[in-house]
Formats: structure tokens, sequence, C-alpha cells
């Protein structure tokens, strides 16, 4: 699978984070990854990337598909999730989102989540163009290509 | 890039039309606020992003978050004037509310830890700052639910004429953008409760647990062009069903 | 009566109301301004009337009920044409003797004359009086000479004459000419008017507005009611000049609520102005076409603020916004919006009509024309008063207003309304514009005068406008709410004796942070009560402070009522009227008040015969 971010790609040397659910163990090395490069404060981010058991020693990971054209972003009041123009990962400007949580329930996929004590939206941003889950997956179940 | 300002001697390029406070917080100078929300507009209320603008060849005492960038204006983020105009006023937005911690912090980095003045006697909504942060979001996403009460200093913020609100769908934004957390929410696994008035959730339909109230998504299907099925399941539901998708395909 | 179609048949139509009705034709004028109106004007002009038709003089003495003449303090006020006599104080039961005597003797009953109570001379004509003889009457010369319903009235005057001039000049002269004659805003600021109408005009828009603000909000100030009262076409014809030079076509009058009367003659003025084509498309063949809404403001004093008065029209709240944009770029609904006050659209009929130089001459050089000023508080002649800009506050406060009533010492004069400034005896001589009021703590603002003797503490004062605008501000700033808020909190504990000199910094303190800090207006000027009778009476407030003593004897809680006993004669009329039963003394013995019970009302003083109460 490909995120379709590359769809909008202005330039071809864009990379894309490739999942690749068959090499997946289920060691939720990304989940962790994912916490601690979003950590505030001293307090683990929550991981935007999740594994999820799809059958015996099957798994998938499930993260934003950066979609072209996002639920999330149509239904935000405050235009708050914008497109990064270099790593076509749709991104939440934090100082727009008012945390109605409307993108949280339009997204088809789950993908979109929401802090409770930050009151903000929160979502994948590929780490703004290198992705901790990529780096850290020791199985090559994720790549960033 | 078409306007050109000077902020504390530093050349800055700015967009024309868009407020000085986000301009110079874009290029790296930190001026406070409690009231501003780039999503909505701006009213200057909290009066502590005061700056001094030279334009013109006259100086002025001025809020930063409603001055539109004007070319050739020569800006200073901190002088002791302008610390003592904040400090006052964070003063008199502490006696209103000792029990904000943002105001409390902001005010103790100006110095002021005990108000000179008596606590504000008004048991409407304590520690509220009349920010109107609430009010704008709620009338920036079309509600409208919430409104200014009164004015002076009997301004009160509420839902409009103390009536409940036909139009509050309970989405709680007004609650996430409060800057001093005083809006009072409460929410059950069926049900959250915000301004005296009680919202039942979508439940969802796999696990039952609550997606958004049925108000927010009843609003959002009339407003939006998405599915209505969109807003069935719960994420962790939605990500299960995705998964097993997915699955399908991966093998 | 068909719409004039041209200035022509205007000219023809005015040559025919001045013949029916000519110069030497007798005339009673009774003033049915909102001041004689309480005194029961309406009931004078029934009796007159009545009157008129038993002596069958119904038709040959026309009998007009005219807008407010300014001198209040002498109502009902009733003049006779064409001498241009002024009875004053006239009730009902004198009418049949001044139909008797009067109009058809020709005899003057002298009781009803004016008197000057300081020289004890009796005035016939109304220009004589010298509360008239030292004005200089432009906006409100023909308040009292016309019948406000009446456009008729209007049009036999000359009015209409400045539009009929104003098109055959075009736009730019137009615009050229009100330049020329440096026609400051009377609202409060003083801009000057040509450069808000250039500004206006020149902004790119397919639509601009003219709004005449008439939220005229300051207690005690009724100047632009009067004229709106008294001679509503004047307004009119000003705002139809004012679009015409500005490329408006429409219009906005927004007025209080609290005026019934100037809502119902502006109401009146705007259909017959419509009926007779004067408002409306292709203005007596012109090409230019302008109408005029009322719309009614709800009594809150922010809006009398441009952009707060222009967000009420448009439905909002009244909450100042952010100027620049000025309303002249950006206004009512986002369009150039020229907005300008009463008594500023109705200057601009006379400067079209006797020309910018006539109208500069008048005044000073920075503040031209006249000012009405709204004089009232402790001062013999109240009412309102027009002079020429430049004259000085003795001249109005004394010579005009005849000076203080029962022998009292002038203290204070406030200027500019509840967030003007106070200004003490030495600077009574400072001449009244723009410009100098502001150098010396004060403000123009829309005209309010309150004169204030010995009597008055100035602590007091301060707390009193400081509660009124701590209520009216609109709450958006922290500063001009809170701070208020606090000010007037501080001047409370003053005032009751619990403050001490550092009360006194904070309140200076907090001052000038509302001044400073606040977004509009109402703001920035608000804490003038405080900062200027801090910077001209602040050892009143140490007096407070620090001897615990209120010097003027109005705090209640720093003073005490007390019976002289050498002067007492025990008439027992304080013990009989005291509401607390806290004074005892049997008839004929001197009294004593009994400080527990009493709760400082005042009355013991005000009903004793010797002077015996001594307040302390």
């Amino acid at each position: 699978m490909q995120s379709p971010g590359k769809a909008t790609a202005p330039d071809q040397a864009v990379k894309t984070l490739v999942v690749i659910p068959r090499n997946c163990t289920g060691c939720r090395t990304c989940e962790v990854a994912c916490a601690f490069v979003h950590s505030t404060g001293g307090r683990l981010g929550r991981s935007r990337i999740q594994v999820h058991p799809v059958g015996p020693e099957r798994f998938v990971q499930i993260t934003c598909l950066q979609c072209v054209e996002a639920a999330c972003a149509k239904v935000c009041p405050t235009a708050a999730l914008v497109r990064n123009p270099t790593t076509c990962a749709l991104e939440v400007n934090a100082a727009r989102c008012i945390g109605c949580g409307l993108c949280e329930a339009a997204c088809p996929f789950g993908h979109m989540h929401f802090d409770t004590e930050l009151r903000l939206a929160i979502k994948c941003n590929l780490c703004g163009g290198r992705p901790a889950c990529a780096t850290f997956c020791p199985h090559k179940a994720l790549e960033w290509r | 890039m078409d306007v050109k300002l000077k902020i504390n001697d530093v050349e800055v390029s700015a967009q024309k039309g868009e407020y000085l406070l986000d301009v110079a917080r874009k290029a790296g100078f930190e001026i406070p606020s409690l009231c501003h929300h780039e999503a909505v507009r701006p009213i200057g209320s909290c009066r502590v992003c005061l700056v001094e603008v030279v334009a013109g060849g006259k100086t002025s005492l001025t809020t930063s978050c409603n001055y539109v960038v004007e070319p050739g204006i020569e800006v200073t983020t901190d002088s002791e004037l302008i610390h003592k105009m904040r400090a006052v006023n964070l003063e008199l937005l502490l006696a209103r509310a000792p029990g904000a911690r943002r105001v409390r912090d902001l005010a103790a980095r100006y110095g002021v830890s005990r108000p000179r003045f008596a606590p504000v006697d008004d048991n409407w909504l304590p520690n509220c700052i009349l920010c109107e942060l609430c009010v704008r979001v709620c009338e920036h996403q079309g509600h409208s639910a919430l409104s200014t009460l009164g004015r002076g200093d009997q301004k009160k913020i509420g839902l409009p004429f103390n009536r409940p609100a036909e139009s509050c769908v309970g989405c709680g934004a007004c609650y996430s953008v409060c800057p001093t957390e005083c809006i009072l929410m409460k929410e059950t696994r069926t049900n959250r409760t915000i301004w005296g008035q009680t919202f039942d959730f979508v439940p969802c339909k796999e696990c039952g647990a609550p997606v958004i109230t049925e108000k927010h998504r009843d609003f959002a299907i009339k407003n939006q062009e998405l599915p209505e099925n969109y807003y069935d399941l719960c994420e962790a539901c939605k990500q299960a069903a995705a998964s097993k998708r997915f699955a399908s395909v991966a093998w | 009566m068909a719409a004039f179609k041209n200035a022509k048949q205007l000219a023809d139509h005015r040559k025919k109301v001045v013949a029916s009705r000519p110069e030497n034709r007798k005339a009673i004028a009774v003033c049915a301004g909102t001041g004689c109106k309480a005194f029961g004007s309406y009931k004078l002009l029934d009796a007159f009337k009545k009157e008129l038709k038993k002596r069958k003089l119904d038709r040959k003495v026309e009998l007009r009920a005219t807008g407010c003449h300014g001198f209040c303090e002498r109502g009902p006020l009733v003049l006779f044409f064409p001498e241009g006599m002024l009875y004053q104080r006239v009730q009902v039961k004198d009418v049949e003797e001044i139909v008797k005597q009067t109009v058809v003797k020709e005899k003057v009953i002298d009781r009803l004359l004016y008197q000057d109570p300081t020289t004890g001379k009796k005035h016939k004509k109304e220009e004589d009086i010298p509360f008239y003889k030292h004005q200089a009457r432009l906006v409100l010369k023909n308040n009292g000479l016309i019948d406000p319903t009446s456009i008729d009235d209007y049009i036999r005057i000359g009015g209409y004459n400045s539009l009929v001039k104003a098109l055959g000049m075009g736009p730019e002269k137009v615009l050229k000419e009100v330049k020329a004659a440096k026609l400051r805003g009377r609202g409060g600021a003083g801009f000057p008017a040509g450069i808000k109408w250039e500004t206006c005009r020149n902004t790119e828009s397919d639509k601009r507005y003219v709004i005449c603000n008439a939220d005229e909000g300051d207690p005690g100030a009724f100047m632009d009611r009067s004229v709106l009262e008294g001679n509503p076409h004047s307004v009119v014809e000003g705002m139809l000049i004012g679009a015409y030079a500005i490329g408006a076509d429409e219009g906005y009058v927004y007025v209080r609520q609290e005026y019934p009367l100037a809502v119902e003659r502006l109401e009146i003025a705007l259909d017959a102005a419509r009926k007779q084509g004067l408002l409306g498309k292709n203005i007596l063949g012109s090409g230019f076409g302008f109408d005029i809404h009322i719309n009614r403001g709800g009594g809150a004093f922010v809006c009398g603020e441009e952009s707060a008065l222009i967000a009420s029209i448009e439905g909002h709240r009244g909450v100042p916004k952010r100027r620049p944009p000025y309303p002249a770029v950006c206004g009512l609904w986002g369009k150039p919006t020229n907005i300008n006050n009463v008594e500023t659209w109705a200057n601009v009929p006379p400067i079209i009509d006797r020309g910018a130089k006539w109208f500069a001459s008048i005044g000073t050089q920075g503040s031209t024309g006249t000012k009405i000023f709204s004089l009232v508080g402790k001062v013999n002649n109240t009412g309102l008063v027009e002079v020429p800009m430049g004259m000085t506050l003795r001249e109005i406060v004394f010579d005009i207003g005849g000076g203080i009533p029962g022998g009292k010492k002038f203290k204070a004069v406030q200027t500019g309304g509840p967030s003007g400034g106070c200004l003490p005896e030495k600077k009574l001589d400072v001449p009244v514009d723009f410009d100098t009021l502001l150098r010396e703590g004060a403000m123009m603002g829309s005209g309010g005068m309150i004169v204030m003797d010995e009597d008055t503490c100035m602590v007091d004062l301060a707390k009193y406008f400081l509660r009124f605008l701590k209520f009216e501000s609109c709450g958006n700033c922290t500063s001009c709410r809170d701070g208020l808020m606090r000010l007037h909190e501080l001047l409370v504990d003053i005032a009751a004796g619990r403050g001490t000199e550092a009360t006194i910094d904070l309140v200076e303190e907090l001052a000038q942070v509302v001044r400073d800090t606040s977004l509009c207006a109402l703001g920035s000027t608000a804490a003038n009560p405080v900062l200027s009778t801090l910077r001209y009476f602040r050892d009143e407030y140490e007096a407070h402070v620090l001897k615990k003593r209120c010097p003027a004897g109005v705090c209640k809680e720093l003073i005490t009522f007390r019976i002289d006993p050498k002067t007492c004669n025990g008439c027992t009329l304080c013990r009989v009227r005291c509401p607390q039963e806290a004074v005892v003394g049997k008839k004929g013995q001197v009294h004593k008040i009994i400080q527990k019970k009493c709760i400082k009302c005042g009355i013991c003083k005000d009903v004793c015969n010797q002077d015996a109460v001594i307040v302390e």
C-alpha cells in the first residue's frame, strides 16, 4: 500500500510511507516510537499509528493515508488541516484548531485523533519528512522511500 | 510577501492583510496574549498583546492581535512601558480569574502574584476573563449559540438571553478554546452536558462508544457533503474495520 | 402639492409661501421643545388657540409651535412677531391677558418680561437678554422661528436653497467649500469634516453611505435633540448636500429611542421632503438621488462611538471595532461611510449658503464656526447656548449663564460629557475650542457643560461619572471594563474614608492604563474625570484620605450634621421633617441631632430657615 499523498506530489522526489503488513510481527515498536516523538512537556504523546491483529500471526498497521480528498479537511470549520508541500502530509495547524472534534468523527479510517487534554486534533504528520515509525521498525514493515 | 516592516529593528516581511501578532510570532518574536486565536476574528479584549508601533512618525501603544500590518511601520514588542501596561492589565485579569492557570502563570512572569484589587464577587462563571473566544468559535462554526450578556462591568458570557439555545450542537469547541478552563462540561458514555444543556452521543454501531453528539452529526451532515454513514463508528471500530479491509488485499 | 421637478418650482413655491405670510404679520411662537413641553407649553398652545378663536383673531394672528429656544430655565417661552418680544414663564392663566393686552392693544405685560437678576433690568426683546446677546446662533437661529413640522416654514426662511446651490456647484466644489470652511466634527473628536468627506468620496466603491449620529448619550446634553426637534430639515438638507458631495445615495439617522419627539419630527420632515421630491430619485431634476432611513438606538452610550453605531445599524451588538480602517474607507456593510453628528450636518447648509470664507471668519483659526453647549448644573441660566468658538469659559458661565445661583462660589466646569474633564477657576479664561480644551485635560466632546459650585465634592463627582461609564463600557477591553470597575471601587473607598495615599497613587496609575490601553474613544477618555480632578483638585483627594474629611461636605461617610445651639430657634421644622426621627428638642428650645440615627440625608439643612444646621 502507498499513501495516496503522492498523487498530489509536486515533485517526483517526494518519499512515501510504505506500509507492508506482511512483514509486521506485531511488536508495536512503531507505536512506541511515535508516542516518543510526539511527546510534549514530558508527557508521552498519543501514538498516531496502531497495530491491529487481523488473524493468527497477522497484523495490519493503521496510520493516516494522507487522503487527497480528506474527510477531516473537508469538515474542519477553521481550515486547520493543511497540506505540507514538501511531505504531502496533511498536518494539523494547532493554532487554527478549535477542538470541536468533528474531524475525528468524520475520518472513515479512524486515523484522526483527539487529544482530550490539549483539546486539539492530532494526526500523523509523517514527522515532517522523517517518520519515526519507519526509522525504528525492525522488520521493514514500514518504509520511507 | 508584499509588506515590509520592522520588528525590534529586524526587517520582517508579511502578507497584505495579516495581523501584526501573527506576523511577529511567525518571525520568532514572543508576544503574550490570552484572547487570540488564529481561526477567529480578533477583538483585542485581553489587552496583553500590547506593542508600540511607530507609523507615519506617530508612536502609539496598540494591541497587535487586531493590527493589520502596514508597510514601513516600526514595532517594539517589549519595553518598560509595554511591560507595565501588560502587567496592570494582567493584574486586572488575575483579580477576575485567580483560579486560571494560564492567567496566573503569565501574570507571574510580569511580576504580579497578588492583585491589589478585591476578587470579583461573581458566581456566574468563575475565572472567566470575558475574552469571548468561546463566543467567537461558536459564531465561526455557524452556531452562534453563545453570546455576551449585558455590558460594562455587568458583562457575562452565556446563552443568548440566558435561554436554552436551539442552535447549540454540544460540540465542545468553546470548552476546548477557553484559556481559563472556566467552562463546565460533563461527559458520560451516552451524553455530554454543557451550558446546562444535555446532548446525546451517537453510539458506535459496533461497540456503543460515543462518536460525536447527535446534533453535531446532524449539523455536519447538513452542511458537508460527506456520506451519512461516516459518523456510524467510533475511532477504534473504524480502525478495526479498516485493518480487516486492508488485510484482504495485503496477502 | 406635487413634487418639485426643478429648482425653479421650489423657488416659485417659496415666493408663494412668503407672499402668504408677510414679515409684518402678527405671530405668536410658543416653544414646544422638550424643556418647555415639560413646563406645559402644549396646554399653553391650546389655551392660545381657544383664546384667539374666541376673539376671532385666529385668521389674523398666526400661532406657531416652534423648536427649542434654548433658554429652558425660563420656560415656557412665548415669542411675539414681528417685534421679537419674549415672555417667559408663561402660564395658562396669563393667556387671556396676553391676547387682550399684548396682541390686541400691543401693550407690554411687565411681569412676564425677563428680568436680569444681577442688574434688575427688564428686557423686552429676546436679542437684548444677556443670555442671547452674547451668543452667536447659527444652527439654533431658526429653532424659535419655524414650526418644525412644516416644510413650508423651512422653505420660507430659505430652506433647501443651499441644496439648490450645491447641486449647481457640482460635488467637487461643494467638497472644496466644506474643506475651506474648516468645519470640524461637532460630535467629539473634532476631526475635519471635509477631509472625512474626501476620504469617503475617494474610496473606490459601488455604494457609499452617509450617517447622522444622533445618539446623544451624555447625561445632561440635549444639543442634537433640540436641533432634530426644532429644525429637522436643516439636518436633512445637510445630509443631502453631504451625500451629493460624497457620492452616496443612502443615509441613516441613528437616533436614540429615548428621543420620541425628535424621531416623530424627523419622520414628519422626511415624509414631507419625499413628497416634495427633495428626497428620492432625481432630486430637483439633477439626476442625484438620495434617501434617509431612521434607525432607533437602544440606549447604549457606547453606540455613540461611530464603529459601534455602525455595528448596531448592521444588527450586531454595539461593540466598537479597531480603527483604522476608518468608516470612511470601510464602514456600514463594508462600504465607505461618512458619519457626522447632528450639529455638524446642520452646519453644512449655512456654509454652502454663505460661503466658506464667512464661516471661517467665525470662531478661531483652528476651530471655525460656532458650538452649541448645553449649559447645566449650578448656573443661573441653564439651557442651550451657541457661541463662536474661542469664547472663554468665563463668558459662557458668567455672561451668558448669569453666574452661580445663591451667591455661591464657582468651583469647576466639566466639559465634554461624562468622559470629559473638569476645569477649575484658574482655567476660566481659556478659550473654548477643540485644541485648547484637550491641552488643558478636558475636551469639547459633543458639548455638555456642567457647572459646579463650592458645594460639589470632586471625588464624588469623579465617582459619579465613573459609575456611569463602568455601566456604559461595552465590556470588550480588560482595561476599560475592569479598569473602570476598579477605579470606581477605589473612589468609593476614598469617599468613604477607607483610602490611603497609596489608593490615590493606584487610582492615578490605573487611570493612565485605562486611558492608554483601551481600544475605542470611550475607554481612552473614560479616565478623564479622574485624571482632570486629580490634576486640579488633588488636595481634595488628599483631604479625604489623610484628614478623613470631605471639604465640600458631600461624602456621607465623612460628614456629620450638627445643629448650632447659638442659631437654632427651636422652630421644630427639622424635627418634623427628619425621616429618621433623629432630631430631638422641644418647641422653642435648641434641637439636637442623634448621630446614631442620622442617615445624612440633609433634609434638616434644607428646611432650616436659620441656617443652623452645620455640616462638618
